[in-house]
């Protein structure tokens, strides 16, 4: 048993990653090697499709990740801020009101984008937002917004209303209130929120696709749809393109893991 | 800690703010200034492994020249399906200037292509193909047959088959010589994301057994004085749905993706290939390992028969800002001799236009091709594509996914004539 | 806590206002939008647009393949809410210890949840294809092919990603039983299946909702993996999915007013759900 658990575990990984392993080494290999032996490792290793990706002659991967960069920065951090203040209004006001609004937030949390996708492209169009970054962070912001509404209001719950209320008696406004007395205690739910958006948004396809249209180019996420119309069975290729498409947010994992690992169980353990 | 955060997050926003300013004027999109005379307009356009992006760039550079004023911005489609992403596009008032290969049905009803003149025409071969109610919409500018049969050589040597076969039966007893000594007959497609190559055989039958006698079956499906039920029509399926039940398919191949598809032929999955003349072009640029050879599609009482689709061209947006100019650009893109041999030797296609001639060095498939169109258009033997033409003699845009997924249905086995014509009927209720 | 009214107007306008603003114009009004479009004819190039009530609803119920979407949303649906949450557990029974050996599996098995839906099914379909790596094991198996296989394909791919998911959730519950509860139970005797039912499941019940409410709303907007992998076929609709078909007809077809009638029922279907979520949820609130 003692050592049965670490050999069925490790087995039971290795079998799991397997996809992963295909992926990693394919991406190394040339691309009759795939063909000829998925299983085997890329020995020499050949860095030349992930050149072919980086050196596109249209740049296609470096605009997407520009756009991919600043659509997930804009949109995680205007959520997180608008979230927590919307949270803190709704757990701390009296008036009546304040309950159906965090219910039909929460509503909104299961709602698909297919259901919404065509009116908000009419809307963001009558905004004149259509086919820009900004307009995609504003359908982020407000598609996202019940969950972060939902963790912000769980953790401001459980925050002790006094301190508040104490520091108000000294006279501070309620903005300055919120952003120096309150905002610092909400950083374990910040960070788990600013953490699920991150990987959420930078994933996003329907959006984006539709949203930002082709004139502004494309995210990482969609250019990887797009060149699987274009490289088709050139695996190595498309190997690479996802790997780096998928690199900054693998990265972002590997440096937070902990703070993912807390953010995703703070509701699981009460 | 605290400090590290708001550090860490001003220097993301600051990238991010920069990135936005910088990248500012290309978001701004729409028909932007037409600062120093010139106007800029957006072209829809779509990339394969046989049309990639340089090809593109350096047609569009060459082209701008010839139609001063004009500076074109080049947008691709996310995969090949061009006309659902137009329609995307044109839902949310973003419809491009310029389209290359865009079925133009609902968009020109709708008023929102801009129509071609007679005069705008005069050079054209077949000016009236792909017309809507009698109006033409996108320039029929090269003519592409889809499907025929190509085929491996060394298979047909392999089964002992002299010749291709004349006759519907002899291409079953074809067939039956290649599955007898282990070889799959025909290749089939379809797989992923490119449901549309699972056309290509049943668009042959439908060639032969209803197109030839009957070309304008599809209007009279609009019209409603025949269905789907047709006996013409499901002896064409039937004829899909037994090659499926002999086991001549390889069934296999409905999960391909339209280019795995191409691979697996190279590499010998099977010895034909019901595809269209691009596929000439590209085994003439990239040879495979076998001989290749092609045949029209034979009916029961032997001709050789040759769907077809004359179109392919550029449409222009009716709300374009400069309607003219547009056009002047599809035109010219259209005459530019150089544009229309690059899309000749990439994507095997004839262009139509009066006095064109293809390059000479074409290679020896396509112009194996080209001589089986010329004979079939001496012959009278060019049919209508099942769900590929348009137009006025075409099935309804929502249509054309439907039948591509019920092909699928017929290859791999799972359905037969009588239950696919019945999906088919119902389908097409259902969209009125 | 006394304010005027003018002061927590402003407060209302800094604070709520703008995440209000947006939610409402970018997911209410395109709700409402939706669910009044659903009792219209709107179809892309037509040129007007009329109300046609209950019709579009009528056509829907009485169309097959409205049916057989639903079916398959339905599968799916299912198939990833059990798999994943069994699965999930079991190896997060496997994985209960804290060394290094084991932080690093978990990572492991938490990779995929990260990647997006696209390049997961880019993955699969490699090595799906024919004559990919996995039908060198197995023999020539339709997985993508075979309309009767596709649908569980593409569910196992979509259980697959979330194992991970499930895996550090119930690792985390595992986490906060208290060690005391198991010593006490072997005190009394209790074998490793008595210990687990009446120790360990009672206290990982908040993991469980927590899964099965993540798993729910994966399963039930399932597209990208949809697009990618299979277009909707093998066949006519075998894999697609509600919202694949949703997006089909109304976004890249012309029958807006079908599809918005089609993403009405998708709606209710989605209150309903909730509904029970939430008041799974509000019930465990009471319990803790």
């Amino acid at each position: 048993m003692r050592t049965l658990r670490p050999i069925g575990a490790v087995a039971l990984a290795a079998l799991f990653f397997f996809p992963v392993y295909v992926v990693v080494t394919g991406m190394l290999k040339p691309v009759k090697d795939i063909q000829s032996s998925p299983l085997g490792l890329p020995t020499p290793p050949t860095t030349a499709n992930l050149d072919a990706v980086l050196g596109r002659e249209d740049g296609l991967y470096w605009s997407a990740l520009l756009n991919s960069v600043q659509i997930t920065v804009l949109s995680v951090v205007a959520l997180t801020l608008l979230s927590a203040m919307l949270a803190h209004y709704l757990v701390r006001s009296t008036a009546r009101w304040t309950r159906p609004a965090l219910l039909m937030l929460l509503a909104g949390l299961m709602i698909p984008p297919a259901v919404i996708l065509q009116p908000i492209t009419q809307v963001l169009g009558a905004a004149g937002l259509m086919n820009s970054v900004i307009g995609v962070v504003c359908a982020n912001v407000a598609y996202y917004l019940p969950f972060g509404v939902f963790v912000f209001a769980g953790f401001i719950g459980g925050v002790p209303v006094e301190m508040e209320e104490a520091a108000s008696i000294d006279g501070a406004s309620r903005f300055r209130l919120f952003w120096q007395v309150v905002f610092p205690t909400l950083r374990p739910a910040a960070a788990s929120v600013m953490i699920f958006l991150g990987v959420w948004v930078w994933n996003d396809f329907l959006t984006p696709l539709i949203v930002l249209g082709p004139e502004s180019g494309t995210t990482v996420t969609v250019g990887v749809y797009r060149s699987v119309g274009e490289y088709s069975t050139d695996f190595g290729t498309l190997y690479a393109f996802s790997f780096l498409a998928s690199l900054p947010v693998l990265l972002f994992f590997v440096a937070l893991q902990k703070q993912f690992v807390a953010g995703l169980t703070a509701g699981a353990v009460k | 800690m605290r400090s590290r955060l708001t550090v860490t997050l001003a220097a993301l926003l600051t990238v991010a703010l920069a990135g936005c300013t910088q990248g500012g004027k290309s978001a701004s999109g729409g028909p932007s200034g037409s600062a120093g005379g010139t106007v800029e307009l957006t072209m829809l356009t779509f990339e394969t492994p046989n049309l990639p992006a340089a090809l593109w760039d350096s047609a569009i550079a060459r082209v701008e020249q010839k139609v001063p004023g004009v500076k074109i911005k080049k947008l691709v489609t996310p995969n090949v399906d061009r006309t659902t992403y137009a329609k995307q596009l044109a839902s949310s008032g973003q419809l491009p200037d310029i389209m290359i290969a865009v079925n133009p049905q609902g968009f020109a009803e709708g008023g929102q292509l801009a129509e071609f003149s007679q005069d705008d025409l005069k050079d054209f071969a077949d000016p009236a193909s792909g017309a809507i109610k009698g109006k033409i919409y996108q320039l029929p500018t090269n003519a592409q047959p889809q499907s025929l049969l190509y085929y491996n050589k060394d298979d047909f040597a392999k089964a002992k088959i002299a010749a291709p076969p004349k006759t519907w039966t002899e291409f079953l007893a074809d067939c039956a010589k290649l599955k007898a000594v282990g070889i799959t007959p025909i290749a089939v497609g379809g797989g992923g994301q490119d449901t549309f190559a699972s056309m290509y055989t049943w668009v042959g039958t439908v060639g032969t057994d209803v197109y030839l006698t009957d070309p304008d079956f599809s209007k009279e499906i609009t019209s409603g004085s025949k269905t789907f039920d047709d006996p013409s029509f499901v002896k064409a399926t039937d004829k899909v749905a037994q090659l499926a039940k002999l086991g001549y398919l390889d069934k296999q191949g409905t999960s391909r993706s339209y280019a795995d598809h191409e691979k697996a032929f190279r590499a010998g999955s099977a010895a034909m290939y019901p595809m269209g003349s691009w596929f000439a072009t590209s085994a003439d640029n990239d040879k495979p390992k076998f001989g290749v050879g092609v045949f029209a599609w034979p009916s029961d009482d032997g001709k050789a028969v040759v769907p077809n689709l004359t179109g392919g061209g550029l449409s222009v947006s009716a709300k374009a800002e400069n309607v003219d100019l547009a056009k002047k650009f599809a035109l010219e893109w259209t005459r530019d001799k150089e544009t229309s041999d690059a899309f000749t030797k990439a994507d095997g296609t004839f262009n139509t236009i009066k006095g064109y001639q293809p390059p000479a060095d074409m290679g020896p498939l396509f112009k194996e091709t080209l001589a089986i169109y010329n004979q079939a258009v001496k012959d009278a033997t060019v049919t209508p594509a099942l769900s590929i033409e348009q137009g006025d003699n075409g099935l309804p845009a929502d249509m054309t996914v439907p039948v591509q997924q019920i092909a699928v249905e017929l290859l791999n086995g799972k359905s037969d004539a009588k239950a696919a014509v019945t999906k088919l009927n119902k389908e097409y209720a259902s969209l009125k | 806590m006394r304010r005027s009214n003018s002061q927590s107007a402003r407060e209302f306008a800094g604070f709520a206002l703008p995440g209000l603003f947006l939610y409402g114009l970018l997911v209410l009004v395109p709700i409402g939008w939706t669910v009044v479009l659903g009792f219209t004819d709107r179809n892309r190039f037509a040129a007007a647009t009329h109300w046609v009530g209950l019709e579009q609803f009528q056509r829907l119920f009485g169309d097959d393949q409205f049916w057989l979407v639903l079916k398959n949303t339905f599968v799916v649906t299912a198939i990833v809410v059990v798999v994943p949450n069994v699965l999930g557990l079991a190896i997060a029974l496997l994985l209960d210890r804290n060394t290094l050996l084991y932080r690093l599996l978990r990572s492991l098995f938490f990779t995929p949840v990260i990647l997006s839906g696209i390049v997961v099914s880019v993955i699969w379909q490699s090595m799906l294809r024919p004559g990919g790596v996995l039908n060198r094991f197995f023999g020539a198996v339709g997985w993508l092919s075979d309309p009767g296989i596709a649908l569980y394909s593409i569910s196992g791919i979509l259980c697959w990603q979330m194992l991970g998911f499930c895996v550090v959730v119930y690792l985390a519950g595992l986490n906060g039983v208290p060690r005391e509860l198991y010593e006490a139970a072997i005190v009394d005797g209790a074998g490793w299946w008595r210990r687990f039912g009446s120790v360990t499941w009672p206290m990982i019940a908040s993991a469980v909702t927590i899964n099965t409410v993540m798993l729910l709303i994966s399963g039930f907007k399932v597209y990208e993996h949809i697009l990618v992998l299979t277009n909707g076929g093998p066949g006519r609709n075998t894999t697609a999915s509600i919202a694949f078909d949703v997006i089909e007809k109304g976004v890249r077809g012309d029958r807006i007013g079908f599809a918005a009638a089609e993403a009405t029922v998708m709606l209710a279907i989605i209150v309903a759900l909730s509904g029970v979520v939430l008041q799974v949820l509000r019930r465990r609130e009471v319990h803790l």
